[in-house]
C-alpha cells in the first residue's frame, strides 16, 4: 500500500510517542510535528481509516498491530540510513538526522536490508541506537527464525549467530555458518534428530542445540 | 629451513584430501577416508625432485587458522614455526568458498605458498573453474590437482621444489571500522614474527594464541577494540571478519567458477536414503549385518584353506625338525615358533584381514558420517553424540587409533565415556578373531553371537551408568558430511596391508620368542607361582583350567598372543588339540573375559597419552573387574544348567 511522506511522519511519531503501548495525545503530536492539533485530528481520520491507528476522542491515537509494524519499518530504515551516513559516509549527526528522514520514506525494504549488512547491524534485531528498545520486536522485513526450526526443504540466508559459549560460535563460524551465507535443510527425520544443512556447498550434520544457534531469514521460494 | 631442507606443510580444511595428495607426492603412505579427521598427527616425508629435496608434512585439518581446537592449535604452532618455508593450501574444488576463506587466512598471515586445488577431476563433472583466473587474483601459483588420478601432481612438485611458494599482495578489505580498529592495533605492534596486518587481524578476531604472542598493553588495545566493535555493531568482531571474509570468497567463486550440472544426481538420492531414518535404518543394519556375516563366512572359510594350505605344505616338519636337532626342548621350542605361525597365518589373514578391508570400503565411500546422523540420538544417552560412532568403528579394528581419534572430542567427560565403551564393549579385531576363530570354532556360532550381544548390553549399561554418574556437560554434534564417493581398490587395500602388517612386524616376532620363553618356563615348571596362586579366579570363578592364566596375562601384551599360548598351555598339558583342552562352554567363558578385560599395552600406552594416568588405571581397572564380574556370572549361569 502507498501511503504519503506525511502519514509516514505521523506514524513513526506515534511509535515514538507510545513505544507500541497505549494512546498518543493530539496535542503532544502536534507539538512534536510542529502542526495545529486540528490538522493532527485531520490526519488521524486519514490513518485510522487505512487501518493504522485507532482513535478515541479526547484519549488519542493507538497504533493497530499492522500500524506498529509498519512504523517500525519506517524508524528502523530512518536508524539504519542514519547510520550509514554518519558511520560510512563521515556526515555530522544532524545532517545526517535530516537526510534520513527523508530516505526513509523513499527507499525499499530490500536496499536497507542491504545497506545494514554492510554496516553490519543485525537484521532482524531492532536498532540499537533507538532511545528505548520496541517491546515487541517485529523486524524490518521478513523474521528470522532458528536453525533448528526449519523444516527439510527451506532456504534462507544466516542472520546472525546466537550462543553464550564464544568457542562454539568461533566453531560455527570455522565450519563456515556465517550471516550472509545461504543454507538449504535437508533431509531429516525426526523433528528433534540431527538436522542435515548444506552451506555453500558444503553440508554438515549439526543436533537441535547446534542449530539452534544458528538464526536464519527464511526465503520465500 | 630444517637442517638445511627447505620445508613445506600441507594445510587445508578436513576431507580436502591432504593425506591422499601427501602419499601421491611423497609416495609415503599415510591413511586416508572420506570423513573429517582422519589425522591427528602430522606425518612428514622428503621428495627430491630435479635435484631438489623438499620435506613436506601433513597437517591434521582445520577450518580455520584460529587456534580453536587441539588440531588448529597444532596447525598454527606449525606454520609459525620458522622452520617452515612454504605452505600448501589444499583446496577442495567442489568446495571452493571454505578453502579460500583458510587460504584468505594464510595469505594473511603473510605465509608464502602455493595453492593447490583437490579434486579437479571431480569438481570437471559439476563446474567449469578457470584456475589462471583464481591465480591472477589470488596473486600465488594456484595448481589444480587430483590425488585420486594423480594430474597436476607432478606440476604441484615442480613447483614446490623450485620454490615457487610465495606471498601474495591480495587482501581482504573488511568494513571501514574493522580497518580503523586494525590500523589502530598495528600502530601499537612491535617486532613480530608474522605479517603486521595479520596479526591485527587475527586479535580482533580474539584469536588466543596470538593475543598470548603480543605485548599485554598491545593485547588490552585489542580487547577495548573488540568490544567497542561489540557494542556498536550488535555483533562480534570475529563473527563481522568471518563473514567479509565469505563475502569476498562467494564473489571470487562467483567470478572464477560456474556450475554447468545442477541436476540431483543419484548419488544424491543414495545418500538421501542413507540419511533419512525409514530407509537409512534398515540400510544401517544390513550394513552391520553384512559386515559380520561375511567376516564370519569369508573369515572361516579362508581359516580352513590357510590350516589346509599350512598343514600340507609344513604339517609337523617344524616339530620333527626340532626334535631332530634339538630333541625334546627342541621339539617344544620349534611346537611354540609353529604354534606361532598359525595363529598369525589362522586369525590375522582371515578375519582381521577381511575386517579391514570392509572397513577400508565403508571409510572411502563416506557412508560412515551418514550413519552418524542417523544414531545421533541414541548416543546421546550414552552422554555422547553421534561423532562417537566413528572412533566405535575403527575400534573394532584397533583400539589405538580408535582413541586417537577421541582427540578430536573436547570435552573430557565425553573422552572418558567413549575411551571405557571402547575399550571394554567394542572388540578389536584381534578381539573378533578370538570370538570367532576360537569361541565360534570350539564352541559354536550362537556362543559366538552371545558374546557379541553380552558386549552390546554391556555398552547400554556402561553407557547409561556414565553418563548419569559423570557430571553432564553439554555435547553436540557439529560434522561434515563428505559427498559420496566410489572407494578405489587401491587405497582399500593400501590401508589394509598398512593396518596389518604390524601384525607380521611387531605381533608375528614377539609371539614367536613369547612363546619359546613360555615353553620353556612351562618344561621347568617355571610359572608355577602363578599359576598356583592365581587359581582361585581361572578355576575358582570362571571354571577355566588353572594354566589359561598365562594366557590371560600375554594377552595384556597383545591379544592374539593369547590365542597361540593357548595351544602352548594345553600342550604343556598334554593335549594336542584345542578342541580337548576345554569344553564349549570354558571357550565361551574364555572368550567373554577376553573381549571384555584390560586394554592391551599399545591401547594403554595411547590412553596414558590422550588422557593421563589416572583415567588409565581407572579404564584398566574397571575393564578387569568387569570382565571378571561378567565371567563369572557367565560360568555360574552355564554350570546351573
Amino acid at each position: 500500500m502507498m501511503v504519503s511522506d506525511n502519514r509516514e511522519d505521523y506514524l513513526i511519531e506515534i511509535l515514538r510517542l507510545t513505544e507500541g503501548e497505549g494512546r498518543a495525545k493530539t496535542n503532544d503530536l502536534a507539538d512534536k510535528l510542529g502542526v495545529s492539533p486540528a490538522s493532527v485530528s485531520e490526519m488521524i481520520k486519514a490513518l485510522s481509516g487505512d487501518g493504522f491507528v485507532t482513535y478515541t476522542k479526547y484519549r488519542g491515537a493507538e497504533l493497530t498491530p499492522e500500524g506498529l509494524n509498519y512504523a517500525k519499518q519506517l524508524r528502523k530504515k530512518h536508524h539504519i540510513m542514519e547510520r550509514f551516513l554518519t558511520d560510512v559516509l563521515d556526515l555530522d549527526s544532524d545532517t545526517a538526522h535530516v537526510e534520513a528522514h527523508k530516505m526513509e520514506h523513499v527507499i525499499s525494504d530490500d536496499s536497507a536490508i542491504r545497506i545494514c549488512r554492510i554496516i553490519g547491524t543485525p537484521v532482524d534485531d531492532d536498532c540499537s541506537s533507538c532511545e528505548s528498545q520496541c517491546r515487541a520486536a517485529t523486524g524490518l522485513g521478513r523474521i528470522s527464525k532458528k536453525l533448528n526450526e526449519m523444516r527439510q526443504g527451506d532456504r534462507g540466508c544466516i542472520s546472525h549467530l546466537k550462543c553464550e559459549d564464544p568457542k562454539t560460535v568461533k566453531k560455527l563460524i570455522s565450519m563456515g555458518f556465517v550471516p550472509g551465507r545461504d543454507v538449504c535443510i535437508g533431509s531429516n527425520g525426526s523433528r528433534s534428530g540431527p538436522k542435515v544443512v548444506t552451506v555453500g556447498n558444503a553440508t554438515f550434520a549439526l543436533d537441535s542445540e547446534m542449530a539452534s544457534f544458528v538464526y536464519v531469514e527464511p526465503s520465500d521460494d | 629451513m630444517q637442517d638445511g631442507m627447505f620445508t613445506a606443510a600441507l594445510v587445508g580444511q578436513p576431507n580436502v584430501g591432504k593425506s591422499s595428495l601427501f602419499t601421491r607426492l611423497t609416495g609415503v603412505g599415510v591413511i586416508s577416508s572420506n570423513y573429517a579427521g582422519t589425522t591427528v598427527t602430522f606425518e612428514e616425508a622428503v621428495v627430491t625432485r630435479k635435484g631438489n629435496k623438499v620435506r613436506i608434512y601433513d597437517l591434521p585439518g582445520t577450518y580455520g587458522m584460529s587456534g580453536n581446537s587441539d588440531d588448529e592449535e597444532v596447525v598454527l604452532e606449525m606454520v609459525r614455526d620458522p622452520d617452515i618455508d612454504s605452505v600448501i593450501v589444499v583446496a577442495d574444488a567442489t568446495n571452493l568458498q571454505s578453502s579460500l576463506v583458510l587460504c584468505f587466512e594464510v595469505i594473511e598471515l603473510g605465509l608464502p605458498l602455493i595453492l593447490a586445488v583437490n579434486k579437479a577431476d571431480e569438481a570437471r563433472k559439476k563446474y567449469d573453474t578457470d584456475y589462471k583466473e583464481l591465480e591472477r587474483i589470488l596473486d600465488v601459483p594456484v595448481v589444480p590437482v587430483s590425488a585420486k588420478t594423480a594430474e597436476g601432481v607432478d606440476e604441484l612438485a615442480d613447483a614446490l621444489c623450485e620454490g615457487r611458494g610465495r606471498r601474495s599482495t591480495f587482501q581482504v578489505r573488511y568494513e571501514p571500522h574493522l580497518e580503523e580498529a586494525i590500523d589502530n592495533i598495528i600502530g601499537h605492534l612491535k617486532k613480530i614474527r608474522f605479517d603486521q596486518r595479520g596479526t591485527a587481524v587475527k586479535l580482533m578476531e580474539g584469536t588466543k594464541t596470538f593475543i598470548e604472542g603480543v605485548m599485554p598493553a598491545t593485547a588490552e588495545i585489542a580487547s577495548v577494540l573488540r568490544d567497542n566493535f561489540e557494542r556498536e555493531h550488535n555483533e562480534t568482531s570475529d563473527i563481522a571478519i568471518a563473514r567479509e571474509r565469505y563475502s569476498v570468497s562467494d564473489a571470487i567463486v562467483r567470478k572464477v567458477q560456474t556450475r554447468t550440472q545442477t541436476k540431483f544426481s543419484r548419488k544424491d538420492r543414495l545418500s538421501e536414503m542413507m540419511i533419512t531414518p525409514s530407509t537409512g535404518i534398515p540400510i544401517l543394519i544390513a550394513v552391520g549385518l553384512m559386515l559380520f556375516v561375511t567376516m564370519i563366512f569369508l573369515g572361516s572359510l579362508l581359516d580352513e584353506a590357510v590350516s589346509y594350505v599350512y598343514d600340507t605344505l609344513i604339517g609337523n616338519s617344524l616339530a620333527d625338525f626340532g626334535a631332530d636337532k634339538g630333541g625334546e626342548m627342541g621339539r617344544a621350542i620349534m611346537l611354540g615358533i609353529d604354534g606361532s605361525i598359525r595363529a598369525i597365518l589362522t586369525l590375522v589373514i582371515p578375519y582381521i584381514m577381511v575386517f579391514y578391508i570392509i572397513l577400508g570400503v565403508l571409510e572411502d565411500t563416506g557412508y560412515l558420517p551418514r550413519a552418524v546422523v542417523l544414531v545421533d540420538r541414541t548416543m546421546h544417552h550414552f552422554g555422547l553424540h553421534g561423532g562417537a560412532f566413528i572412533p566405535m568403528i575403527v575400534g573394532l579394528g584397533c583400539n589405538v587409533p580408535a582413541i586417537m581419534a577421541v582427540r578430536t572430542i573436547r570435552s573430557r567427560r565425553e573422552k572418558l565415556i567413549l575411551t571405557s565403551l571402547i575399550v571394554m564393549c567394542v572388540p578389536c579385531s584381534a578381539q573378533i578373531a578370538i570370538i570367532f576363530g576360537i569361541v565360534g570354532k570350539y564352541s559354536g556360532f550362537i556362543y559366538a553371537f552371545a558374546i557379541l550381544i553380552v558386549l552390546l548390553a554391556l555398552m547400554v549399561v556402561l553407557g547409561l551408568g556414565l553418563n548419569r554418574f559423570l557430571k553432564y556437560e553439554p555435547s553436540n554434534l557439529a560434522m561434515e558430511i563428505p559427498d559420496l564417493s566410489a572407494p578405489s581398490l587401491k587405497n582399500v587395500l593400501f590401508k589394509t596391508w598398512n593396518r596389518i602388517k604390524d601384525f607380521f612386524v611387531i605381533a608375528f616376532p614377539l609371539l614367536v620368542v613369547g612363546s619359546i620363553l613360555l615353553e620353556i618356563a612351562l618344561s621347568y615348571s617355571l610359572m608355577d607361582f602363578v599359576i598356583g596362586p592365581l587359581s582361585f579366579l581361572t578355576v575358582g570363578m570362571l571354571g577355566l583350567p588353572a594354566a589359561v592364566i598365562l594366557a590371560f596375562i600375554v594377552g595384556v601384551l597383545r591379544k592374539e598372543m593369547a590365542v597361540g599360548m593357548l595351544a602352548i598351555i594345553a600342550a604343556s598339558t598334554g593335549i594336542m588339540e584345542l578342541a580337548s583342552f576345554m569344553g564349549p562352554e570354558q571357550f565361551f567363558v574364555f572368550g567373554l573375559v577376553m573381549a571384555i578385560y584390560m586394554p592391551c599395552l599399545a591401547t594403554i600406552a595411547v590412553i596414558w597419552r590422550e588422557m593421563g594416568w589416572k583415567e588409565t588405571i581407572a579404564v584398566s581397572a574397571l575393564s578387569i573387574g568387569t570382565a571378571i564380574a561378567i565371567g563369572t556370572l557367565a560360568n555360574w549361569i552355564l554350570m546351573a544348567f
